[in-house]
């Protein structure tokens, strides 16, 4: 009894240190978004202080205000989002079902595109993209966006949709339903698990993503991991700012994860039960 | 919408890559039978009923449903309802949701429906299941949901791809007798493939008897069981299967073991034979085939013994009250019309 309940305090604690080192940046920011300047630089740091929204009232309000570039994140992630899925469902399914020539090819090319490292591919996607004049365009972010998420999602989504026995589908084949309707009615909601958890992951790496964002937008499309940028110059870094608009950058993600969550956790175990139970 | 369900299978052949899954596949099946397709597991008995559904294409011949050539009609518009092993039900819909897709497919209006999904939920008794999903269903209720998603369509063909084989011994034996009784009462056309002879010879009105990509026999289960067309079919038919002994013809005799057996065949000459003899056919006489019994299997009603005749093993059917000892020597023999004789090198019947 004692050993086992040993036991349990050493992975509490050791779960404990794991949660403080992925929690300390996130605790970092929200409390040093609600510092003044003065109190973020102040030496040693202080525990306690009155904390302030004033940070957040000037990243919102004040003159460079960030909101455009919440805006210009939510455009460009909801878009590369939908036009991802719109693309991958129909595609995954192809290559889970159908019998085509090419089709090993095709997969091996959907996940080739994966292995490329970003920064080898980022000068000629900005000239092929200056050359057709969509350099700080959202048409220009959201098309470079799709390709990485759509081998992505398009690589996730078979497997899900493998799982799906081929009887099931020849069984609504017989009932009298298309092939189309098949899939609408029949196979989608069958991966939903599967859908929501590309969603999120698809919609995740849009809303994070940097590198390209900083090379290819400009000042009418400017994604707020870029526009961050805007609180560290030269001469100074305005801590205070930075940490709110990384706050505020969160939130959706947050919130993304927790309406998810059920899905999400239901994806990932997809497979586990043999059958065709309830998911 | 329902029409006859009369169906011909002419010249069907079915190759994957250099393997020839069928090679030459010919039957007729009447309106309103009963008839299973049986074999061991590869024989092309699955592939038959899948190329009858319309979900595999054959590579060469033609598949004729109430007269009319449907050999490239697409499976959804050939009016056929089917049963899967894996009952294939549809896991995020309610067992009535699942009844009623075919209707909704077919584009009935929603107050015909209901009626009907009740009705055809009824026929299989699993109208108080109708709001629960497949996953909340034991083995038994989701055969019968199935069932009942097949029948709601009065489809002119009723296909069944062993549907019995999921279920444990005691409800098999149960929802057999249920399944004969709902086709009647349907009066539906069934084609049944099935592994199990016992399945297939108490069910089926006619047979057909696949045999690595062939049919070997068409026929009665009564007709299949009493003259055999092969040594296949010999072993593959019966429970326990026939004997089959290589033994030596001599003008309408038998030689198996030295002992000499008549036969009711009349023709002249010699050559070696495979003899078939059913376990039920032998009886104990005097003066008879000398055996020692190896080994008795009691099954209560009757006794099946493992006989040695002189290096040779027969197993024979006996009656209750009946049963010599392990070791014991008894002496068999056979009526003549009850002993079959196969050619040993083609295998056919003689």
């Amino acid at each position: 009894m004692t050993a086992k309940r040993l036991r349990v305090i050493a992975l509490l604690a050791i779960s404990m240190i794991f949660l403080l080192a992925w929690a300390f940046p996130i605790i970092w920011s929200v409390l040093n978004s609600l510092k003044t300047d003065s109190d973020v630089l102040a030496y040693p740091p202080k525990l306690f202080f009155s904390p302030t929204l004033e940070a957040y009232r000037d990243v919102l309000l004040g003159s460079g205000s960030i909101l455009p570039n919440l805006l210009s994140s939510v455009i460009i992630s909801v878009g590369t989002t939908v036009v991802t899925m719109l693309m991958a469902v129909p595609a995954a399914y192809a290559l889970a079902r159908l019998r085509f020539r090419g089709k090993k090819f095709a997969g091996f090319y959907v996940l080739a595109t994966q292995m490329l490292p970003p920064v080898g591919i980022i000068i000629p996607y900005f000239l092929v993209l200056r050359n057709i004049g969509w350099i700080d365009t959202y048409q220009g972010i959201i098309l470079i966006y799709l390709s990485f998420s759509l081998p992505f999602a398009i690589w996730l989504l078979v497997s899900y949709f493998e799982d799906i026995p081929f009887e099931m589908e020849e069984a609504a084949y017989l009932d009298g339903a298309s092939r189309l309707k098949t899939l609408w009615r029949i196979i989608i909601p069958q991966v939903r698990g599967g859908i929501a958890v590309t969603v999120v992951f698809v919609f995740l790496n849009a809303w994070n993503e940097f590198l390209f964002a900083v090379v290819l937008s400009g000042n009418t499309v400017r994604p707020v991991t870029v526009a961050m940028f805007n609180f560290v110059s030269v001469e100074q870094t305005l801590w205070a700012k930075l940490a709110a608009v990384s706050v505020l950058a969160m939130l959706p993600v947050v919130v993304l994860g927790v309406v998810a969550q059920k899905h999400i956790v239901k994806g990932l175990t997809v497979g586990a039960v043999k059958g065709g139970g309830r998911r | 919408m329902s029409g006859q369900g009369q169906v011909s299978f002419r010249n069907i052949v079915k190759m994957h890559g250099e393997f020839a899954a069928l090679k030459g596949v010919n039957f007729e099946i009447k309106p309103g039978e009963f008839f299973a397709l049986l074999g061991p597991s590869g024989s092309g008995k699955s592939t038959t009923l899948r190329i009858l559904a319309g979900l595999d294409a054959p590579t060469a011949g033609r598949v004729l449903i109430d007269d009319k050539d449907v050999t490239s009609t697409d499976a959804r518009d050939r009016d056929i309802a089917m049963v899967f092993q894996s009952y294939a039900l549809y896991p995020h819909m309610t067992v009535a949701e699942n009844i009623a897709f075919p209707l909704e497919m077919a584009k009935l209006p929603k107050a015909q429906i209901a009626p009907a999904v009740k009705d055809a939920a009824r026929k299989v008794k699993i109208d108080h299941l109708l709001d629960r999903r497949p996953g909340q269903l034991s083995g038994g209720q989701q055969q019968r949901c199935a069932l009942a998603r097949a029948i709601v369509r009065k489809a002119r063909l009723f296909l069944l791809d062993e549907p019995l084989s999921n279920l444990d011994a005691k409800l098999r034996l149960e929802t057999r007798a249920e399944l004969k009784k709902l086709q009647r009462s349907l009066g539906v056309t069934a084609v049944y493939v099935t592994h199990d002879q016992e399945e297939a010879m108490t069910l089926a009105d006619r047979m057909a008897v696949f045999m690595s990509g062939e049919i070997q026999q068409v026929g009665t289960p009564a007709e299949v069981f009493a003259r055999p067309n092969s040594v296949d079919i010999a072993g593959f038919i019966g429970n326990p299967p026939m004997n089959l002994v290589p033994a030596r013809y001599v003008n309408g005799d038998v030689i198996i073991a030295g002992h000499r057996l008549k036969t009711a065949t009349t023709m002249a000459g010699e050559r070696d034979v495979v003899v078939g003899l059913r376990p039920g056919a032998l009886r104990m006489v005097e003066g008879g085939l000398g055996a020692r019994v190896d080994l008795i299997e009691d099954l209560g009603d009757t006794a099946v013994l493992d006989l040695d005749c002189a290096g040779t093993m027969i197993r024979m059917r006996v009656a209750d009250g009946n049963i010599p000892g392990e070791g014991d020597t008894i002496s068999i023999t056979a009526r003549p019309q009850d002993i079959h004789l196969f050619d040993p090198t083609t295998r056919m019947r003689l």
